[in-house]
């Protein structure tokens, strides 16, 4: 806690040099009296990681680099990753404060003074952990995607409402001005009217996935990795440590396919310019293939959203396409600008994006409007919502595939209409004890 | 064996595809089940039992969920099944399992719903295991029947504190349930006993104090002002994120009634609050703070009041982006320039009658910045401000803006202007017109004709047709290749040439087979360059020459014959600045005169200019390989200075011939142009190395001892290791 006050005052001192005299608040922060949850526009946030390391770092990295951000424990049930962690945290603040944990109900019970969590552990601890990080009282940042069935997508809307949490998915191209031109290009018809859109699925792997087991090789010490942890709410299977090493995906116990893994971007980055961000299309075509490359989608107005595989539509990755009736634009990483029917749709470029900023104050920066969103309380770019509705356009394409059949889907109710079978993919028991 | 049965029935199940339950299906299903295949192959067996299992399925399930390895996936299956004899078979579970087990078991009746398991569930909430007591809690608050909730709320006050949280969680699921069926009344009383609880934790206080705020609609309003003003910034904190999902307009006027009276961290999340909210209605408090308040929250209420899209603020903002400092006018200038809406716009071109001179300028400027449709007609006015800081702004503004409807204004600009100032700035924005509407896109452009093949008079295909359908769907850029358009000549180099029009003018192109060709063009409608074009003829001398420039813009044959004739003016700087514009026409139609001035140049300058026009022309040449090469080569014995014989060697790489080569090759012992002909000679044999197998050999190799260039002389040797072959 004394690392905290002093950084307090650091900022404020920082803040009062740039030429703002922020007022000192006239009440002492909650988390300077070992209390967290709520953050003063003048205070510093308080941060921990969980499951950190490739992605994670980068997140982590970002997240320092903030001003008002102060990173004070690691929780990872692998017992190198938590020390490359803490070495990174410590080297970058030049101390040995960085706290580690193993173990997670441990870690969020213990650590009240946390404002805010980094989750960036393997796809299948997303939801759960994001759902037992807010029920504990702090605000989650997490990777994509943000569920594994529709019910899990469901529960984090569920508990960020309960106790006015702030959330946000790791979806970063929402908020990359690319990307953000190209959806309001769409959402305010400057492309015309729109029919249809194209999202982008990782052309690797298939939509049919893994059931096989990795031969068992014997577990290491718990303390090294907590194997039944690293399974956490998912069937069990024996060892093997091609999974701890990143090989889980493609298993259907652990990943979303290749439409979730480009999807729980792309599906929202369609979604958000087809001003369907908050609702999930009510139609889905099988296509007889392996990946879902060409699966028509149609939102209840008629608009499709099509997945695609290859580059036809973009040169890059994780693109999104709108056609509307006066043009096109579309966006995927390594633009320098977005490509466009007609270059004159460019001119607008500064203009576009600087009307989302006024329009929505939020930043052009995915970890920042997180940030700025735990101090005002009001809900990020990829909050619950937004995140559950693409994510169950992805297990819905996903259960398409798996069932080899159209479906058709109502987003209010969340479930598919005259399909049992489908309707029993919705959600997965978990096991015991990894329960919400 | 057993692997082999199993296989062949997950198969069979597999691939049906059906969507209709097979009784056969969960038949085999089952019999994995029964048998003594491995926990893999039965595990297997339950997920596929999952889409299709019946009550049949539930007494072979029941008697997995003892079955430390497949209680899991047992119960992932029971959760799925409607038939009420799951809900049995998991309730007789409970008292057969401990533990872990019973966890599962309890949260899988949870999931179901089940009513009737309620009792059995309710006395774990007192269970040592503090784990299980907490999973019993989250389970109760999934069946949220009003005899769980009770059993719930006698519970909490004896429980751990380690088991508060998950306590309070069930009954929140309790409440959210209860009020979504019309219980109301139990969901508040929920709401108000965890509200009450003593020394809760913060998320629990939030949580609770939304439960009621949400459930009591009338007195929701006070209860939030409540937390605002109180002394506990998580509930005040709480109480933000709730006024953002209440729309109604009372709550409006209570946050922004309640704003001057909060210190600066309160008074920005508030203005942040209403801001997200968007009832404009906040409009004049959040204003009131913009023009003096805390720094901070000044910025807060700026940035709010664009939220809005608050027009009233818009007076506000200009002053601030005037005259305030630092962050708080580049923000406010920032919200200027995006503020929301039409009605926007128009206040801000009134801002153009403002008798202050500084308002007018930053009007132009933020009209400029928006670029609305419709707004060029404001910025022609101000065009012509007794203020000439005003005008400035005006073309510059115009620079970005200026259509075919503000051309008769610009030209008006340009013959008037009243400064060097004003006349570049018209200049500017008159060359940035010509060069915007001689922007191709794949909509104002024509396919006239294509051919692919042997050109010009070799073996080729009319590809007009797969050209236009490229062009249609977006393409600015098609490849000259045999993909795209088949093989019309084996054997040969092939050529894609395209006639096309932009906005009603000629363009042709050509490039080699494998090339890209971009659709491109360098002319302006007709209606502009005559619009110039008798500017020209009463404009004063300045201007005059302006216009001259201007035209190399706009490009054409009538600019171009418009220039020629300016070249033989006898005024002095009219010639001169006429010569120079031939010198640097962008297109080849410029090239004989070009070529008449390098060989009789009116002085020395003009001589070095028309060399690098000729010498930057002749590659755009639809012409031969020889032709090319001819000019080139005279080229070089007309140039008298280093720059011009680098240029002329840059050149030469472009022309892919043996006879290229060799005038390149001879200049490789020349230090001072040995680089720039190691580059060509390199650039060439990448192109003939097949063709010209011995002179590609001799001249890399040469080439790969000679240059300083590490990169080049691998790939000389590369070059010369290929053609050895």
């Amino acid at each position: 806690m004394q690392t905290t006050n002093v950084t307090r005052r650091k900022f404020l001192k920082a803040a009062a040099g740039a030429g703002a005299v922020l007022a000192v608040p006239a009440l002492v922060p909650a988390h300077v009296l070992g209390k967290n949850g709520a953050v003063p526009p003048s205070e510093k946030i308080v941060c921990g990681g969980i499951g950190l390391r490739g992605r994670g770092m980068g997140d982590l990295h970002w997240l320092m680099g903030q001003p008002d951000v102060q990173f004070v424990a690691i929780c990872d049930l692998q017992k190198r990753q938590r020390q490359i962690v803490k070495e990174y945290v410590d080297g970058q603040y030049g101390n040995q404060d960085c706290a580690m944990y193993p173990e997670l109900n441990e870690f969020l019970a213990e650590r009240t003074d946390l404002d805010a969590v980094l989750i960036a552990t393997g796809d299948r601890w997303h939801a759960l952990a994001s759902i037992l990080a807010m029920r504990s009282g702090k605000d989650v940042y997490t990777e994509k995607p943000s569920s594994m069935t529709i019910a899990e997508g469901r529960a984090v809307v569920e508990t960020a409402k309960r106790y006015a949490r702030v959330y946000q998915t790791g979806t970063q191209r929402l908020s990359e001005p690319n990307h953000v031109f190209c959806i309001e290009m769409a959402r305010t018809g400057r492309l015309g009217k729109i029919h249809t859109a194209y999202a982008h699925i990782a052309p690797w792997d298939a939509a049919q996935m893994r059931h096989d087991w990795l031969p068992a090789v014997d577990q290491p010490p718990k303390d090294e990795v907590d194997w039944n942890a690293w399974l956490g709410p998912c069937p069990w299977r024996p060892f093997n440590p091609g999974y701890v090493s990143g090989g889980w995906r493609g298993f259907y116990d652990f990943h979303t396919s290749c439409i979730g893994e480009w999807g729980a971007h792309t599906f929202a980055q369609a979604q958000a310019g087809l001003d369907c961000g908050e609702t999930s299309p009510v139609e889905y075509g099988y296509v007889p293939n392996e990946t879902g490359d060409g699966m028509v989608t149609t939102f209840a107005s008629g608009v499709k959203m099509i997945l695609s595989r290859g580059d036809k539509y973009w040169h890059g990755s994780c693109g999104e396409r709108f056609d509307g009736t006066e043009g096109w634009a579309a966006a995927a990483d390594g633009y320098s600008r977005p490509d466009v029917s007609s270059p004159a749709l460019l001119n607008e470029y500064k203009k576009v994006i600087g009307e989302y900023v006024a329009r929505t104050g939020r930043a052009l920066d995915h970890m920042r409007n997180f940030l700025d969103c735990v101090k005002s309380r009001q809900p990020c770019v990829a909050n619950p919502a937004v995140m559950h509705h693409s994510m169950t356009t992805v297990h819905a394409a996903n259960i398409c595939m798996w069932l080899k059949r159209d479906l058709k889907y109502d987003p209010v109710k969340d479930e598919f209409l005259n399909d049992d079978e489908a309707n029993r993919l919705r959600s997965r028991a978990m096991r015991e004890p990894y329960v919400y | 064996m057993w692997k082999t049965i199993f296989t062949l029935s997950l198969a069979a199940v597999l691939l049906a595809a059906a969507p209709a339950v097979s009784v056969a299906q969960e038949a085999e299903l089952i019999a994995v089940l029964k048998s003594d295949a491995p926990q893999k192959d039965k595990a297997d067996a339950c997920r596929e039992l999952t889409k299709v299992a019946t009550k049949e399925s539930v007494p072979v399930l029941a008697g997995l969920l003892t079955d430390e390895k497949l209680a899991h996936m047992a119960r992932n299956t029971l959760e799925q099944i409607p038939d009420p004899a799951a809900d049995a078979a998991l309730r007789d579970a409970m008292g057969k399992v401990q533990g872990r087990l019973l966890m599962g078991v309890i949260g899988s009746l949870g999931v179901r719903r089940d009513a009737a398991a309620v009792d059995a569930i309710a006395k774990l909430l007192g269970d040592p295991d503090a784990a299980l007591a907490r999973a019993a809690a989250r389970a109760l608050g999934e069946i949220a029947t009003t005899k769980a909730a009770r059993a719930l709320d006698g519970a909490l006050a004896g429980a751990p504190a380690a088991n508060q949280v998950d306590f309070c969680e069930g009954l929140f699921r309790c409440a959210e349930t209860l009020e979504a069926e019309g219980q109301g009344a139990a969901a508040l009383a929920i709401y108000e006993r965890l509200r009450g609880l003593p020394n809760a934790a913060h998320q629990i206080r939030a949580a609770a104090l939304r439960g009621v705020i949400l459930a009591k609609p009338k007195e929701g309003v006070a209860l939030l002002l409540d937390a605002i003003r109180g002394a506990d910034y998580v509930l005040t904190t709480a109480a933000a994120r709730i006024a953002m999902e209440l729309p109604a307009a009372d709550v409006t006027a209570a946050l922004a009634g309640e704003l001057p009276k909060l210190p600066a961290d309160k008074q920005i999340l508030i203005v942040n609050t209403l801001g997200y909210r968007g009832d404009d209605a906040a409009g004049p408090a959040l204003l009131a703070l913009a023009a003096q308040a805390d720094p901070a929250v000044r910025l807060a209420a700026v940035r709010n009041v664009t939220h809005l899209g608050y027009v009233q603020a818009l007076p506000v903002l200009a002053e601030l982006s005037l005259n305030a400092e630092g962050e708080l006018a580049t923000v406010a200038r920032d919200c200027l320039a995006n503020f929301p809406g039409r009605d926007a716009d128009a206040t801000i071109a009134a801002m153009l009658s403002n008798p202050d001179v500084k308002v007018r300028s930053l009007a132009v400027e933020m009209i400029g910045q928006r670029n609305a449709a419709g707004t060029a007609a404001s910025l022609v006015k101000a065009a012509a401000d007794a203020d000439e800081a005003v005008r400035l702004a005006a073309l510059k503004a115009l620079r970005d803006q200026a259509g075919l409807a503000e051309l008769p204004a610009l030209l008006n600009s340009l013959v008037k202007a009243r400064s060097a100032a004003e006349l570049q700035a018209a200049e500017n924005a008159l060359a940035a017109l010509c060069a915007r509407q001689s922007e191709p896109a794949s909509g104002n452009i024509v396919i006239v004709k294509a051919e692919y093949g042997d050109l010009p008079a070799g073996a080729l295909a009319d590809v007009t047709e797969k050209v236009t359908e490229l062009v249609k769907a977006g393409a600015m850029t098609i490849e000259a290749s045999n993909g795209n358009f088949g093989d019309p000549a084996n054997g040969t180099v092939k050529r894609l040439r395209v006639d096309y029009t932009v906005n009603g003018v000629t363009v042709s192109k050509t490039v080699r087979e494998q090339e890209l060709l971009t659709l491109t063009a360098m002319a302006t409608p007709p209606a502009v360059v005559d619009a110039i074009c008798t500017a020209l003829d009463a404009a004063p001398l300045e201007a005059k020459l302006a216009l001259l420039r201007t035209l190399r813009t706009a490009g054409g044959a009538k600019a171009l014959q418009t220039v020629q004739a300016a070249a033989a003016a006898s005024d002095e700087q009219v010639k001169d600045t006429a010569l120079r514009v031939v010198c640097e026409w962008p297109t080849t139609d410029a090239l004989p005169m070009v070529a008449d001035l390098v060989k009789s140049p009116p002085s020395k300058t003009i001589k070095v200019l028309a060399l690098r026009g000729f010498v930057r022309l002749v590659p755009q040449q639809d012409a031969s390989e020889a032709s090319k090469l001819e000019s080139l080569k005279d080229a070089m014995t007309q140039a008298e200075r280093n720059e011009e014989k680098r240029l002329v060697l840059s050149a030469l790489g472009t022309v892919p011939s043996a006879g290229s080569l060799a005038v390149v090759v001879s200049h490789l012992e020349n230090p001072v142009l040995k680089e720039e002909a190691c580059l060509a000679a390199v650039a060439i044999a990448e192109k003939i190395a097949s063709s010209h197998r011995a002179e590609v050999a001799a001249a890399m190799s040469q080439v790969s001892q000679l240059t300083a260039n590490e990169k080049l002389a691998a790939r000389a040797k590369a070059l010369a290791g290929q053609a050895k072959q």
